[in-house]
């Protein structure tokens, strides 16, 4: 039997393709991904199976199962200025640099007089800060959640207003569906009565429509 | 794997080696560049938020001025309350509150709510089926049936005579009420009201009696 000489050859595999694909799907995701924002509580709410989508724009309220409430607002211009005026309203003089970093903040849950501490610490010491929520009141008085929403929903207006009047000025189509709209997103666990308070609190500041941030929960088939 | 580059390729045809050049692989290995592309696409995988949050839209009218005596709250004639409680209990009751007023107790499941409320609500769902099959039938061009077959659906929906009232205790949660609400969209109630000042204390008292 003759002897069959094996080629001695590495094993080679064409790897290109394989960098392509890769390179493709981080592209892909990249471009895609929208990051979480540094929450300082995190909450999971309940799931429904309403398939409307988050508005683009909202006046995000977050409730935690022990009631205490935090905001945010996503739009950056509306966020400096509603917080220039809440400032205004307690006789705070925020400087420029202040409110920059408000607006980059993320969501925010403390008093206003604690707030420029904590604008002054970095990211990371951010972070270890326990927020208590911004404090509100039950039984009608205006606390400083009421003026936030007061003025939040002033600024709202305004915004809607001017975009409003410049598209009309250059005449584009107006979008509508940009109005920053009040969003509140409540832990699942939280009791009902406490999410009730500080729902209350917006709706003494005049402010009627809410969107109720939930997961998502696959329709019910027809019979 | 790839091919390794190291040394220069094979060794034939020894006559002709002094005169040729060598010849380099002109490969590259392509390994290291495949850890990283991976690398960096489990890192957006994982830090991406894919879905987008829903919402569920309530709306909350203005506070009723109890001083001004023009304004009075609508009377229900035709009503179900539902009475949410902790542990996710659930009960409802037909008409009116008064000594006549029977507690059911139910749950959140599809056999639960949702029979109880598609059972009454059956005269708006079998019209709004309807509606959407007529729907479905006209072209796309034609806006003037489709605002038609959208009045209609409004007028279906303001004609409803269920109202469906919503109670909630101390003890019950969020999760509870955006379940209630949730299954209001699914049986495609059209009126319902949750009540701000939660539970009358005859209430309280018939959830007590159910519960023994």
């Amino acid at each position: 039997m003759p002897k069959i000489k094996m080629p001695q050859q590495t094993p080679s595999l064409d790897m290109t393709p394989m960098v392509d694909l890769a390179f493709l799907l981080v592209t892909f995701f990249m471009l895609t991904a929208s990051f979480r924002m540094q929450e300082p509580v995190v909450v999971d709410p309940p799931t429904s199976t309403t398939i409307r989508e988050i508005p683009k724009q909202v006046f995000l309220i977050t409730v935690n199962s022990e009631g205490q409430a935090f905001i945010d607002i996503t739009h950056a211009a509306v966020k400096a200025k509603v917080f220039r005026s809440v400032c205004k309203q307690y006789d705070i003089k925020p400087t420029d640099e202040e409110v920059l970093k408000f607006t980059g903040a993320g969501s925010i849950g403390m008093s206003i007089e604690n707030l420029r501490q904590y604008l002054s610490l970095d990211g990371n010491e951010r972070t270890k800060v326990k927020q208590n929520g911004i404090p509100y009141d039950t039984t009608g008085k205006k606390g400083q959640l009421y003026w936030w929403a007061y003025y939040a929903r002033l600024e709202a207006h305004k915004d809607f207003k001017q975009r409003e009047e410049e598209a009309k000025n250059r005449k584009l189509d107006f979008d509508k569906d940009n109005y920053i709209q009040f969003a509140v997103k409540a832990d699942a666990n939280a009791k009902y009565d406490v999410v009730k308070h500080v729902i209350q609190v917006f709706r003494d500041a005049k402010v009627k429509q809410f969107q109720m941030i939930t997961g998502l929960e696959s329709k019910p088939k027809d019979k | 794997m790839a091919e390794l580059n190291s040394g220069g390729g094979s060794h034939h045809g020894g006559k002709h080696d002094k005169k040729r050049a060598k010849k380099q692989s002109t490969r590259v290995d392509m390994t290291p560049m495949v850890d990283l592309a991976f690398l960096l696409l489990t890192f957006f995988v994982l830090t991406s938020t894919f879905s987008k949050p829903k919402v569920l839209r309530m709306i909350f009218p203005e506070k009723l001025d109890k001083n001004n005596p023009d304004v009075k709250a609508p009377e229900v004639r035709n009503g179900i309350t539902l009475l949410l409680s902790g542990d996710d209990k659930l009960y409802y009751y037909t008409g009116a509150l008064d000594e006549k007023a029977q507690l059911e107790t139910i749950d959140y499941t599809k056999n639960g709510l949702r029979k109880v409320l598609a059972e009454r609500n059956l005269k708006l769902i079998n019209k709004l089926k309807e509606l959407q099959g007529r729907m479905e039938k006209i072209n796309e061009a034609d806006t003037a049936a489709k605002n038609k077959v959208d009045r209609e659906v409004k007028a279906a929906q303001a004609a409803s005579d269920l109202v469906v009232l919503v109670k909630a205790d101390e003890k019950a949660t969020y999760k509870n009420m955006i379940d209630v609400i949730d299954e209001f969209m699914i049986t495609q109630i059209a009126k319902y009201f949750v009540v701000d000042e939660g539970m009358a204390p005859m209430e309280k008292e018939l959830i007590k009696k159910q519960g023994k």
